[in-house]
């Protein structure tokens, strides 16, 4: 794995296109606390050689060059990538939506986002049988759904 | 390993401790439940226990994955083979707890 | 926005002598494809032979997102006279286990009528059987 710039995304793939890595296996991103990360793995066909490079975003800035121009085959992942993270491909030919419709607010993939359908629906392993009259109540007891952040629903939930 | 059947409830088994509940990936099980004091012939305090009131799996949720039935520390949820129990209506596939527990009686 | 579908591709008859002649248009979307054509394979279901059914049904069976929602509508309208929807496991009756997805329709009774619903993740060959039968055998 390799760390590298943001401004050079592109001319570090193009590098690695010219050394024959010509083969775009993976392109995705991984929020860590301080930001995202663009993630992406070129691999040489036929053989075993690959390379893993990462670039770091800063949260407030989401933005990276579109790999599209080196590996045309860059432009299905980003299209993913954009709507999952949030994240704007600079240069990208076509930046439509893949899956989600319009107008559906965050993005699904990021840690802050709360899924609406698990918001809405009640989750029945709140009920305290010893207490059934207190439902949602502060107990000894875990009385939150398996993965899900501290603070979820109502305080936006970091994690 | 699963037989893809169904999942069956011993509702005597059932000390009503939510584990099921709580572990379900897709929250397709619900219970209510109740306590009770009990007192014991000689004991110096009455004991709580939970009585269970209702119990149901929704089979329209459910993937299969029998996380409900390693989780039960009493075995009170059972793998059973039968495979025939399509509804006409969506409610028609949560089964309540006197259904789940026809899947384990002798015949 | 314009969809590209076409009719389902594949159209069975459930084996057999049970009393029903019926074309199943299998709308094989995920994994509970497979065991569609596991029954199949069973030989519980056999390739269409083209002649009149008395029945036909629209099983769909796999994930519905909702992007893929009006493929579904589109499949029910290109099949010939009155179409009995079967929702075919857990995906397509309810969302099953992405059922908090954004993406996913919860559910194909949220887009057309459904007669019935066969549990599972995904439901084996037989429950198949079984649940075109409760719904056909239930009809006038």
């Amino acid at each position: 794995m390799r760390l590298v710039p943001r401004d050079e995304w592109r001319t570090v793939l193009a590098a690695l296109h010219a050394s024959g890595l010509v083969y775009l296996d993976l392109l995705t991103a991984v929020e860590r606390d301080a930001g995202l990360e663009v993630v992406a793995r070129v691999v040489r066909p036929g053989s075993a050689a690959a390379e893993v490079i990462v670039a770091a975003l800063p949260a407030d800035d989401l933005r990276i060059d579109s790999a599209v121009p080196v590996y045309p085959g860059a432009a299905w992942h980003e299209r993913e990538t954009a709507e999952m993270f949030g994240i704007e491909f600079t240069g990208h030919p076509d930046p439509r939506p893949l899956l989600l419709r319009t107008g559906l607010g965050a993005p699904p993939l990021r840690k802050g986002t709360v899924l609406a359908a698990r918001v809405v629906q009640p989750w029945p392993g709140e009920f305290e049988p010893s207490r059934p009259d207190r439902a949602g109540s502060p107990s000894r007891r875990r009385a939150r759904p398996l993965g899900v952040l501290d603070g979820w629903p109502d305080e936006g939930g970091r994690p | 390993m699963t037989v893809r059947g169904v999942i069956a409830l011993i509702p005597d088994a059932c000390t009503s401790c939510m584990l099921c509940v709580r572990e379900c990936p897709t929250w397709c099980i619900s219970l209510q439940a109740h306590p009770e004091q009990v007192v014991d012939e000689g004991a110096r305090r009455p004991r709580t226990v939970n009585v269970l009131d209702a119990f149901a799996i929704d089979f329209g949720l459910c993937m299969y994955c029998g996380i409900c039935v390693d989780v039960c520390p009493f075995d009170a949820l059972e793998w059973a083979p039968d495979h025939d129990y399509g509804a006409a209506t969506r409610a028609g596939l949560v089964q309540p707890m006197e259904r789940l527990a026809a899947w384990l009686a002798p015949p | 926005m314009k969809w590209v579908t076409s009719p389902p591709a594949s159209a069975y008859r459930l084996a057999g002598d049970l009393g029903v002649r019926v074309v199943v248009a299998n709308l094989g979307l995920a994994c509970c494809s497979m065991e569609v054509e596991a029954a199949v394979a069973r030989g519980l279901l056999v390739p269409d032979d083209g002649q009149d059914p008395e029945s036909t049904v629209l099983l769909v069976s796999g994930t519905v997102t909702d992007a893929l929602a009006p493929a579904v509508l589109s499949a029910r309208d290109h099949l010939d006279g009155e179409v009995v929807v079967v929702s075919f496991g857990a995906c397509a009756s309810t969302g099953g286990p992405y059922w908090d997805a954004p993406t996913v329709t919860k559910g194909i009774d949220q887009l057309l009528p459904v007669a019935g619903y066969v549990p599972g993740c995904p439901p084996r060959p037989e429950a198949l059987v079984a649940g075109l039968l409760d719904v056909l055998r239930d009809r006038p």
